[in-house]
């Protein structure tokens, strides 16, 4: 893309990761979440791919490290919802009688594993997303 | 033939969903009153206890984390099935190099 367009990516990108990670960080408390932020960071990355090209994206992206991304937010999530395995699966012990995430309903430290839930699937979309994204870019076979 | 038939099909299936989606018939919209109390007692449920039960003041979240952990839980898996198979089917095939 031109310079403009490329210009214009290196200001806004960083907007769009904070407003995503806003969104995560804050799932619990407004409106948005895991899914929602995840694919909003994900933008980021496709405005990356886009303004700078295939060959830059490819020296800033490493595919072992976002497949192991993937599978540690999964695995964030699984652990968040075994915290509470003692009275049963997804039980909210954080909330009930925890040591942190149990403050006054509406602030950021409170409801549990819910904001730990938010960031394991924020991490698990956005990491997904862009190697999708990635995979999908580099098939570049177009004839037969 | 068989495509009239797939037409047909189709046609007698949208004339149920309109039937069914009539108010007088079948579905309401907006309930609002006693309506509210018996087709959404769930809804009424979250919405009573949803904060103190598990703490996050998004009735939403609440929900999809806590309620029904296990749906988000297959939505994960289902993200994650789809991610492996598009990477997986994207990449390059064997001697397809040069």
């Amino acid at each position: 893309m031109g310079l403009i367009v490329k210009t214009s990516a290196r200001a806004i990108i960083p907007l769009i990761g904070i407003f995503g990670t806003y969104i995560v960080a804050h799932g619990h408390l407004t409106p948005g979440g895991g899914f929602q932020g995840g694919a909003t960071i994900a933008g980021a990355g496709v405005l990356f791919l886009v303004a700078f090209g295939l060959n830059e994206m490819r020296k800033h992206y490493n595919k072992h490290l976002y497949s192991a991304l993937e599978g540690l937010g999964g695995l964030a999530f699984l652990g968040a919802a075994m915290l509470g395995i003692g009275t049963a699966f997804f039980y909210n012990t954080l909330w009930h009688n925890g040591p942190i995430l149990n403050g006054k309903p509406g602030t950021l430290l409170s409801a549990g594993f819910l904001p730990i839930m938010n960031l394991a699937v924020g991490l698990k979309v956005f990491t997904g997303l862009v190697s999708a994204l990635v995979a999908i870019a580099m098939y570049r076979r177009w004839k037969s | 033939m068989k495509r009239t038939i797939a037409y047909l099909s189709l046609l007698f299936i949208l004339g149920v969903l309109l039937y069914v989606a009539n108010p007088d018939y079948g579905l309401k919209f907006g309930p609002g009153g006693d309506d509210w109390k018996n087709l959404r007692y769930t809804d009424d449920y979250y919405i009573t206890h949803g904060v103190e039960e598990v703490g996050g003041t998004n009735i939403v979240t609440d929900i999809v984390f806590d309620y029904r952990g296990y749906d988000t839980i297959g939505e994960a898996t289902v993200l994650f099935t789809a991610i492996a198979g598009a990477v997986a089917l994207t990449r390059p095939w064997r001697g397809d190099e040069q």
